[in-house]
């Protein structure tokens, strides 16, 4: 297909119905309005199904009860009402029930403001709801990556029977890029959900119960093990980064979403300086990339983390250095976007620095 | 040129950028940001840049809180339809309800007023790629708007992917969109990386981005 203009969150929201989504709950909030804008006009001209919920508790538990008869669900919302969500997020891990969650980060904490901002790492890789569970987490650098992954993720969330979380900052969903919708292949339609409550009791022989209560503590213990082995799997299979310009690096920025663009831009205007810096742009956030760590160059001596928060991957980066590296961290938070040139300043500051000592 | 300029478009057309781009080049008094859909990526963030060349920029923002995104109109937006000495480009929403937003304007409106109303269109917006699409759009925003469209303005473009027969195609398709509405193809706007050799409709003119960063 040829390639078309589009707005970040309306791309993200074709993207979703591309992949096979069959029903949208959400509530409205910025910067992130234009999905269910979108859906809730292409998702019934499509003969699928959108509903406004009254608020976003009621939408993640509607995600919750369609996921469970064996659609394949997707809700949006940015990080307010992304905290709102997190009950259900871990009642749906709890009950290996299937979703997709796309959140379109602001600034925080509380209502924050509804600047672009990626203050939710923490409530997206530690999560906000209660028990042992983990969301897989993308965090795409560009609209492309943004519609390919979410075209992915409803056979992900199907395969792990696990939320899928694509968390992208304001800018991302509100900035404008080509895309191509046919660049990721298609994923192919569900395949079949023997576990749903889909209303096929007796045909099959046995009743399916969607529960994330189990009474036993043993029975529980071992329900919580069996989830870990997927999430070891999600560990082993789902690790995914971009290295950029590493080979002779030695210092090497982390950067994922809309910071990696403007990483990118300061590692140009810096390689063009003769300073030699790279970058390791993580993708998935849970699981945290830590492959990438391991195969840097000898060149490397330090890691310069960048986050348009104040510090929460950061504290990822550190547990994986496990001391090898020295460490820096640049952000900027509350909605303050930073500019290239605060990045390069950062890097001469650590240059003048190692000069001194 | 008119003395007042509107442009509305549907979003992502890059009327706010054609905005900035006109009150710059062509020295108006005013840039009146009518837009109050967006909440990113407005002409609020140029304020200076324009008041540099001159330009009254009118827009929505609160003051010490330009994340805001509270959609009300300064009551400045007006002076230019009372003050006829005064120049402006005006920046519209392009659907039916950020059109009539131009309603409050219009017993201000003379018969005979300086006025040309303009929509950008960009045809690798889904939304407008194809000569049907853009009539009804134009029906659209004379229904909200409450007044005649004069021209219409290519604005096709794929930003940094942008070639030149990315415009010629644009060219085609609202060439078509002319002849069913008889409306002319009045400008022309190509990325400032792509200079175009052929000839296009209207008055060509390269578009700088002001409102979109480098790194974006």
């Amino acid at each position: 297909m040829a390639k078309v203009l589009m707005k970040g969150n309306e791309a993200m929201a074709l993207a979703a119905i591309k992949g096979g989504c069959d029903a949208f709950f959400g509530y409205p909030i910025t910067p992130q309005n234009e999905i269910p804008e979108y859906l809730s006009y292409h998702m019934e001209k499509n003969d699928r199904v959108f509903v406004q919920a009254e608020s976003e508790v009621a939408a993640i538990n509607m995600v919750y009860g369609a996921g469970g008869a064996g659609a394949r669900v997707l809700t949006s919302s940015s990080s307010p009402g992304i905290a709102l969500k997190q009950e259900g997020i871990s009642y749906l891990a709890g009950s290996e029930v299937p979703c997709v969650i796309i959140n379109v980060m602001r600034g925080g904490p509380g209502l924050g403001g509804i600047q672009p901002a990626q203050s939710d790492y923490n409530q997206i890789t530690r999560g906000g709801g209660n028990g042992d569970y983990r969301v897989l987490s993308f965090a795409p650098e560009n609209l492309q990556e943004a519609v390919n992954i979410i075209k992915e993720s409803f056979s992900l969330a199907d395969y792990y029977r696990n939320p899928v979380m694509i968390a992208v900052d304001g800018l991302l969903g509100q900035m404008m890029e080509p895309i191509d919708l046919d660049e990721a292949p298609d994923f192919g339609p569900a395949k079949e959900k023997p576990w749903a409550a889909d209303g096929s009791s007796g045909k099959r022989g046995s009743r399916n119960k969607i529960v994330s209560l189990h009474l036993d503590p043993y029975k529980l213990e071992e329900h919580n093990l069996n989830l870990k082995k997927k999430y070891d799997e999600m560990v082993d299979k789902e690790q995914r980064y971009e290295t950029v310009e590493i080979d002779d690096a030695e210092i090497v920025f982390v950067a994922y979403g809309s910071m990696a663009r403007i990483a990118r831009s300061a590692v140009d205007t810096l390689r063009k300086e003769g300073v030699k810096v790279g970058m390791i742009r993580p993708i998935s956030l849970w699981p945290f990339p830590q492959n990438a760590f391991e195969k840097l160059p000898k060149s490397v001596h330090t890691l310069l983390t960048l986050e348009m928060s104040l510090g929460q991957m950061h504290q990822d980066v550190r547990i994986v250095n496990n001391g090898r590296y020295k460490l820096d961290f640049y952000g900027r938070t509350g909605g303050v976007v930073p500019e290239p040139e605060e990045i390069v300043e950062r890097v001469h500051k650590l240059l003048n620095k190692e000069d001194q000592s | 040129m008119k003395r007042l300029t509107i442009l509305s478009g549907h979003y992502g057309a890059g009327k706010s950028e054609i905005a900035v781009n006109m009150a710059i080049d062509f020295r108006m008094d005013a840039l009146v940001d009518l837009d109050i859909i967006n909440p990113y990526f407005r002409s609020r963030s140029v304020h200076a840049l324009l008041q540099e060349h001159g330009v009254n920029l009118v827009e929505s923002s609160v003051e010490k809180s330009s994340g805001s995104d509270l959609p009300y109109i300064s009551a400045q937006g007006s002076r230019p339809f009372y003050d006829k000495s005064l120049r402006a480009v005006y920046d519209l929403a392009g659907t039916k309800a950020g059109a009539k937003i131009m309603m409050q304007y219009r017993d201000l409106i003379d018969a005979d007023e300086d006025l040309d109303f303009f929509v950008v269109v960009n045809v690798f917006r889904p939304d407008t790629d194809t000569p049907d699409k853009i009539v009804r759009l134009i029906e659209t925003l004379e229904g909200g708007a409450q007044l005649k469209v004069t021209g219409l303005i290519n604005n096709s473009n794929l930003i940094k992917e942008t070639k030149e027969e990315h415009i010629a195609q644009g060219e085609k398709i609202l060439q078509e969109g002319s002849k069913e509405t008889d409306l002319p193809i009045v400008y022309t706007f190509y990325e400032e990386s792509v200079k175009p050799t052929r000839r296009f409709s209207g008055e060509v003119r390269p578009l700088r981005r002001y409102l979109a960063k480098t790194w974006l």
